[in-house]
């Protein structure tokens, strides 16, 4: 079988310096030049754009006549011209809770005791054999979204980028996850009473602790102020609109009770699934509630899904809506999720809009200081060989928080081992 | 009558219907020959197994004579013709070439557009495990017996899946639709024509082989095994497979007796009908094709013993995960391997993917690799299944086309499902079934203009009168309010009817 091994030149060259900036831990600056860089920000797409990044952070982004005389970095990589973008950030997975899903030892997802106080970020594997995989997709850090318990509150949300090092989350506990919608046991109704009673209740309960505090301050009755349990503190965090609630539900009517929560208890409220919210678009629009969902669940899977379609993406964010793409199933491929995001574009969706729903939509929607390329940002950075969101085109270089991160996977070594010519046993391959 | 009374002593399917009329003339002359000679012996009248009760009543839908121009066609065969032209005539090709010309077809002009074979789905559970996924349709797994050869998943076909609408707006004509893998032997898959119908035999390919669904690995085990039943191992699983095949070789043994006893005049016993073994019978005559759930490459090697110990072929892995392992061994025995591009890690026998599998099955001489989908979303784009594997591969050393590439989800498939002398290619004198895309169709852009089946179009991407509507979405969340026009972009994604009002006379 023929085989060979040898890369293109022009990568094989990229990679020398790579691999030289990450065998020097303390080399700090990379200037990348001549690129075309979609910055998702501001200063929209520009050519022969210069990036600078210094320890980790997005110090300089240039247009081609602005470029200074003389620039020094520790590291210099020509980009010819090719496509460099903020690192895309997946959401909605499993992303280092699940190694293998069919082993239940190697599942920390899922717990029958989580309720909404569930940190499954204590959980998280940086070391996961999905983690290098996803990074070939040009992902650089994911929302995980653990399934949690079997409450309506299932838990909470974190975010980590996908350098494969210990110190890889970034947010634990970002948002809180309630799932509505139905299911084959009980009604939807109970679902929606109790995330409103729990809602109304906690209110009243922060009110009651304000009053006894402005009371205490007047010097007046002396009232106890008791310190609110772990649950409460989750609780006045989304009602203060601290934390986002991310609420999974299909079916329109919920989409539209959950509206009405929001502008009841001031909610920062995230749509996730939605699956027919195209028939409350205007709704949601209006609401400025963004919308996390699949770009290529277009099944009927349920009663609460009778209009998913490859065109609901493009449909909500024509309809003002800020849609977030995530992947649908498994953790195992959200490399490709640009592929969906591909999918989507191919069905209406503008490549800007595009962009921004696997990038800046969701670093905006959770704070995080990613997803897009301007100062002051991490350096979470891909360089592409072409068009992102082309199956032809690879990743040829990826930077996260300014470090070059490795593009290989345990399938590269699986593939090396098996397409090596040799008269051993394959064991002896490695 | 005779159709439907197919002989059983026939090796391939290819062969069934000339073979079958001679084998009945032949009986009937013997059998009154030697009566003849033997006056003593009153024979009672021969009982034949009906190899075919649920037969094909699929029609070709309305068709007229088509030229379609200028087009880079991929034929299937592992040739690309550029600019070229393709001529369908009474459902077939007529011809495929350069600067056709006729007077007897309509011409379009496909400049720009690509052309290429109907896509084929080796492994689906349209149909069977349909959308919406709701309890009442889950028919795909008789998961009641380890051994289930006698359930046919024809028989649980919903045609109303309005899976089966959207896999034929991504270029799918014929797919075959499988059993579950929760048990050794799932039972019978059917290949259908991806057409609308209100029955199941109106979408049956007719004379396609019947598959029968074997699975190794990890569900069977899991499933029984948690049941206290065997198999709870893997080689409680292989156990399983050989009592069948034991108990198969004897029935097929009592059948070939009772045909030659009767053929010589005696007027033998009937041996007793049984469901289950007339199915693994069929295997053992070389009728049905194993269509087997098999992720790992020790299992496979095993399967492949297994077919040698009783006489029958392997057939197709499917979900073959470590097929590049063996790709030598699974060329030289004649095996497909239909596979994933890149699903992998949901269990153990899914964790050693490699993105390059497909290509390096293939790279082997005389292999037969094929791209498989198993999913009603992924079969929309098998297209884009097989790119992934080309332009992942070609990253890494390989050299290979899109006339390479897709044959990988046509003729290669076709072999599998033993219906490669139909479809799978657009070679003179096959079926034309035949999908235009608006660009090269290894692009994510890519979309499928135009979808034709025995030459008659079945779906056309810009005009609604070929958008077929499952029963089961029509009139869906109508506009309740008679007099009020909501926006129809926002409440009729799928292009729903407005609500007709319509005076009582």
């Amino acid at each position: 079988m023929k085989n060979t091994q040898l890369l293109t030149s022009l990568r094989y060259a990229l990679f020398g310096a790579l691999a030289m900036t990450t065998s020097q831990v303390n080399a700090k600056s990379i200037v990348i030049t001549n690129a075309t860089v979609y910055t998702v920000a501001k200063q929209g797409i520009l050519s022969q754009a210069t990036v600078m990044v210094d320890d980790g952070i997005i110090t300089a982004v240039y247009s081609k006549d602005e470029i200074p005389a003389s620039l020094i970095a520790d590291t210099i990589i020509d980009a010819k011209g090719r496509i460099l973008t903020p690192g895309f950030i997946a959401s909605g997975n499993l992303l280092g809770l699940v190694e293998v899903g069919a082993v239940s030892a190697t599942r920390d997802s899922s717990d029958k005791k989580a309720d909404l106080t569930f940190d499954a970020s204590l959980a998280f594997n940086p070391k996961s054999t999905l983690i290098a995989y996803a990074r070939k997709g040009g992902i650089t850090s994911s929302l995980v979204t653990p399934y949690g318990g079997e409450k309506v509150f299932t838990g909470q949300s974190f975010v980590v980028n996908l350098s494969g090092d210990f110190d890889s989350v970034i947010v634990p506990n970002n948002a809180v996850m309630v799932s509505l919608g139905s299911s084959s046991k009980g009604s939807r109704a109970t679902k929606l009473q109790t995330l409103s009673n729990n809602l109304e209740d906690a209110q009243k309960a922060l009110a009651k602790v304000n009053k006894a505090k402005v009371s205490n301050k007047k010097g007046k009755d002396e009232q106890e102020v008791k310190t609110p349990s772990r649950s409460e503190q989750v609780m006045n965090a989304i009602l203060s609109g601290d934390k986002p609630l991310i609420a999974y539900a299909d079916r329109a009517t919920d989409i539209l009770f959950l509206l009405k929560l929001k502008q009841k208890f001031n909610l920062n409220l995230i749509l996730a699934g939605a699956s027919d919210a195209v028939l409350v678009s205007d709704e949601i629009a209006k609401a400025n509630v963004v919308v996390m969902m699949s770009a290529i669940d277009n099944l009927p899977s349920s009663f609460d899904s009778l209009h998913n379609s490859l065109i609901n993406v493009a449909k909500l964010t024509k309809a003002g809506v800020k849609v977030i793409i995530s992947n649908s199933g498994e953790s195992y491929n959200i490399n490709q999720l640009r592929f969906d995001v591909g999918v989507a574009i191919a069905n209406g969706l503008e490549k800007t809009s595009a962009l921004a729903a696997v990038t800046a939509n969701i670093a905006d929607s959770f704070n995080l200081n990613s997803g897009r390329i301007a100062v002051g940002k991490n350096a979470d950075l891909v360089l592409w060989s072409s068009d992102p969101f082309e199956i032809s085109t690879q990743v040829d270089a990826m930077w996260i928080n300014g470090q070059a991160m490795s593009l290989k996977s345990r399938q590269d070594a699986l593939r090396e081992r098996y397409t090596k010519e040799t008269n051993m046993p394959r064991a002896y391959t490695k | 009558m005779l159709k439907n009374s197919i002989s059983r002593n026939l090796v391939t399917h290819k062969l069934m219907s000339k073979k079958f009329a001679f084998t009945l003339i032949t009986t009937s002359i013997v059998s009154l020959g030697l009566t003849a000679c033997l006056p003593n012996v009153q024979q009672d009248a021969k009982v034949v197994i009906n190899k075919n009760p649920y037969p094909s009543t699929y029609q070709v839908l309305p068709a007229q004579s088509t030229l379609l121009t200028n087009a880079t066609i991929l034929t299937g065969t592992g040739e690309r013709l550029n600019d070229a032209d393709i001529l369908l005539v009474n459902g077939k090709v007529m011809q495929v070439g350069n600067d056709l010309s006729t007077e007897q077809a309509t011409v379009i002009d496909m400049k720009g557009k690509w052309i290429t074979p109907g896509i084929i789905d080796v492994h689906s559970h349209l149909g069977v495990y349909p959308s919406p996924g709701v309890e009442s349709h889950s028919d795909g797994n008789e998961m009641t017996s380890p051994n289930t050869s006698e359930v046919w998943a024809e028989h649980s076909v919903w045609p109303q899946d309005p899976g089966f609408q959207m896999a034929r707006a991504g270029g799918v004509t014929s797919l075959q639709i499988l059993p579950g893998s929760a048990n050794l032997f799932g039972g019978r898959g059917v290949t259908l024509r991806n057409v609308p119908s209100i029955s199941m035999q109106g979408m049956k390919f007719a004379d396609a082989p019947y598959g029968l669904k074997m699975a190794c690995g990890e569900n069977p085990k899991r499933v029984y095994g948690s049941r206290k039943v065997l198999p709870s191992t893997r080689m409680g699983n292989v156990a399983g497979y050989r009592s069948a095949w034991l108990a198969a070789t004897e029935y097929k043994r009592a059948w070939d007796k009772y045909d030659s006893d009767y053929s010589a005049g005696k007027n033998p016993e009937v041996p007793k009908r049984d469901l289950e073994l007339d199915t693994l019978m069929g295997v053992l005559d070389g009728e049905i094709l194993i269509h087997n759930h098999c992720y790992k490459a020790e299992e496979m090697a095993v399967m492949i013993d297994l077919g040698n110990e009783f006489n029958y072929h392997s057939g197709t892995f499917h979900h073959a995960i470590e097929s590049y392992k063996i790709a030598d061994l699974l060329a030289a025995n004649g095996n497909c391997a239909a596979m994933w591009p890149d699903w992998w890690g949901f269990k153990m026998e899914a964790f050693d993917m490699v993105e390059e599998n497909v290509a390096i099955v293939n790279a082997v001489k005389n292999s037969c690799a094929v791209v498989h989908s198993d999913s009603a979303i992924t079969i929309q784009r098998l297209n884009q299944e097989a790119a992934k594997v080309m332009y992942r591969a070609n990253e890494n050393g390989f050299a290979l086309k899109e006339e390479n590439a897709i044959q990988w989800i046509t003729a290669n498939a076709a072999k599998s499902l033993g219906i490669d002398d139909k479809v799978g290619s657009l070679e003179v004198g096959k079926n034309a079934d035949v999908v235009v895309w608006n660009m090269n169709p290894f692009s994510v852009y890519a979309q499928a203009e135009q979808v034709f089946i025995d030459g008659a179009k079945v779906y056309d991407r810009f005009d609604d009168k070929y958008q077929a509507k499952s029963d089961f979405l029509l009139g869906q969340q109508l506009n309740s309010h008679v007099n009020k026009v909501t926006d129809k972009s926002v409440v009729n994604p799928v292009n729903q009817p407005a609500t007709k009002l319509v005076t009582k006379e």
